[in-house]
């Protein structure tokens, strides 16, 4: 069974199609991250998936169960940490988490929040009042709140917003271990690089609908379209040459050529006649933020 | 039962939020207790109640019912502050992902406004006493104010979820406060309706305050005679108000989280 399976699913906001066919699945005890624009759908669809809002249309799966029809379940076994941090400032860190444990009904809560915020390090701070916190604080506290109950799929939204370099990769670390310890994570995030050192799997939304989905290395690679040949030391001039002559188009690169999708194979070949070494043959490795560029057209 | 612990819970937090928070304390306890203390004190002197010896005195047995609603008035303001910060910090939402009976989230704001408010209304009561108020009641007519009370609470509760839920921000979430305290003022909770101008005394003998005031400090003082009709008037405004301002919240309500 999947952590989320998600058929045709839309949305609208009066005439507003915000979500326009969605289509997802997430295998349980991964980390997936949606990456989008802002106001691309992303959290129109965790409110669908974390039982907030109902879809319009499609079909939509959470650990096996309907979010509308079994909406309560669904709860029970889920955990949202949205973008904003959600607590009471007045009240102290231990008042927070002990709000939280009793809504949920934890048995033994004390040991369950000692259990928590001994993974978070946050003991030294839990009797001062939250508005004392800084933010990579209080992110935390967000997520320990988040963690009580021990969900089996937890929606980070833009959880490393605001944090400072060094919270963060605390935070990474954090929802690495989250992952281990078998629970889903559903992410979102402003921050490639944190798509990219997380995610199992990732998907892009742009316009309501799925645009690219795959692990991080096959997205990159899909998106690839040019290669790197580098002939054997004290040949590149004959390389370049022999290119030229078999009317095969490349760019200079440093020390090294570079061929787009339609002239690699050929050029290669033509290298390979004249009996000139490849040293190295490399297909270029995109990033992510590559990849968002052009998802969303910018480059 | 979880949900009477979850209900439990959360109104317990909101009335914390409020015993602990120095603006609302002011606002909605110590500002009635000083109006209370100025109005009988600085100008009851010199307020002649109709059919009475005149004095501050006198001023304090005929005010103290329209205060005590004034202070429940006051305090609808910080329903809506506390409904409209939730909503906006996000926290509702985080409510709303748990595993918790959707009724009692809002039920939980509407349980804790009304203890509050009767909590407000007791501390200017006590200091009302304290000054020389007495009672003139049986218990059951004590009982019956109460019940007034609470109906009171509600209907005021119930009309500021709207407000609280569609503002953008805390700031304007109690504005409808002000017409609220508006109505008091333009009726018979702190002066009689007789002497007001022809045009304003025709407006403040037929709003809904009047008749509520009337009722309230008729059970209150038993020397104080209600007319027939005025307690079913009263009723009419209140049960009318729940219902009317009921449906109005959980439409709103409804709306924003519950997907209808």
């Amino acid at each position: 069974m999947n952590a989320i399976e998600v058929h045709g699913v839309k949305k609208n906001f009066g005439k507003l199609a915000v979500l326009k066919g969605i289509d997802l699945t997430v295998a349980q005890g991964e980390i997936f991250t949606l990456l989008g624009e802002n106001g691309a759908g992303k959290s129109t669809l965790i409110n669908i998936l974390a039982t907030l809002s109902k879809a319009d249309g499609g079909e939509v799966r959470v650990l096996g169960l309907d979010p509308v029809r079994d909406g309560n379940k669904v709860r029970e076994l889920i955990s949202l940490n949205a973008q904003e941090t959600t607590f009471d400032e007045e009240f102290t860190g231990s008042d927070n988490l002990r709000l939280i444990a009793q809504l949920r009904g934890i048995p033994n809560a004390a040991a369950t929040i000692a259990d928590v915020t001994a993974r978070l390090d946050l003991g030294s701070f839990l009797a001062r009042k939250v508005k004392t916190y800084s933010g990579g604080m209080k992110r935390r506290l967000d997520l320990a709140m988040s963690l009580l109950g021990k969900p089996k799929l937890i929606f980070l939204d833009e959880p490393t917003t605001g944090v400072d370099p060094k919270n963060r990769l605390a935070l990474w670390q954090l929802i690495r271990e989250i992952r281990d310890a078998g629970t889903t994570v559903f992410l979102t995030t402003q921050y490639l690089d944190e798509a990219d050192a997380l995610s199992d799997h990732i998907a892009f939304i742009k316009d309501g609908v799925i645009v690219k989905n795959g692990t991080p290395a096959e997205i990159k690679r899909r998106l690839t379209t040019t290669y790197t040949l580098q002939a054997a030391d004290g040949q590149g001039a004959r390389a370049r040459q022999a290119l030229t002559a078999g009317g095969v188009a490349f760019a200079d690169k440093a020390d090294a050529l570079s061929l787009d999708e339609a002239n690699a194979a050929r050029g290669l070949e033509v290298l390979t006649v004249d009996g000139i070494t490849v040293a190295h043959y490399n297909r270029d490795e995109a990033d992510l933020e590559s990849v968002f560029l052009a998802v969303n057209g910018m480059e | 039962m979880q949900v009477i612990k979850q209900l439990n819970v959360l109104t317990a937090r909101i009335v914390r939020q409020n015993l602990t928070n120095a603006d609302t304390l002011i606002t909605v306890i110590a500002m009635p207790v000083f109006m209370l203390l100025f109005f009988v004190f600085v100008l009851g002197g010199n307020i002649a109640i109709a059919g009475t010896a005149g004095g501050a005195g006198a001023y304090l047995r005929y005010a103290l019912p329209g205060f005590l609603l004034l202070t429940m008035a006051m305090g609808s303001a910080y329903t809506s502050l506390r409904i409209n910060n939730d909503r906006t910090s996000g926290f509702l939402s985080r409510l709303h992902s748990l595993p918790i009976h959707r009724w009692v989230i809002l039920g939980s704001h509407v349980l804790a406004s009304v203890i509050f408010m009767v909590l407000a209304e007791v501390v200017v009561m006590v200091v009302g006493i304290a000054v020389g108020y007495r009672v003139h009641a049986s218990f059951g007519a004590f009982l019956a104010f109460f019940g007034l009370s609470l109906l009171f609470g509600l209907a005021i509760t119930l009309l500021a979820i709207p407000f609280s839920l569609k503002a953008d921000n805390y700031a304007s979430a109690g504005g409808f406060s002000y017409v609220l305290l508006m109505l008091l003022f333009v009726s018979s909770a702190l002066m009689p309706t007789r002497g007001m101008a022809k045009a304003v005394q025709v407006f403040a003998d037929n709003q809904p305050m009047t008749p509520i005031v009337n009722v309230a400090r008729g059970l209150l003082d038993s020397g104080v005679s209600v007319g027939g009709n005025t307690i079913w008037i009263a009723l009419a405004w209140l049960i009318g108000g729940i219902v009317v301002c009921g449906v109005a919240a959980y439409r709103v309500y409804a709306r924003m989280y519950l997907g209808k």
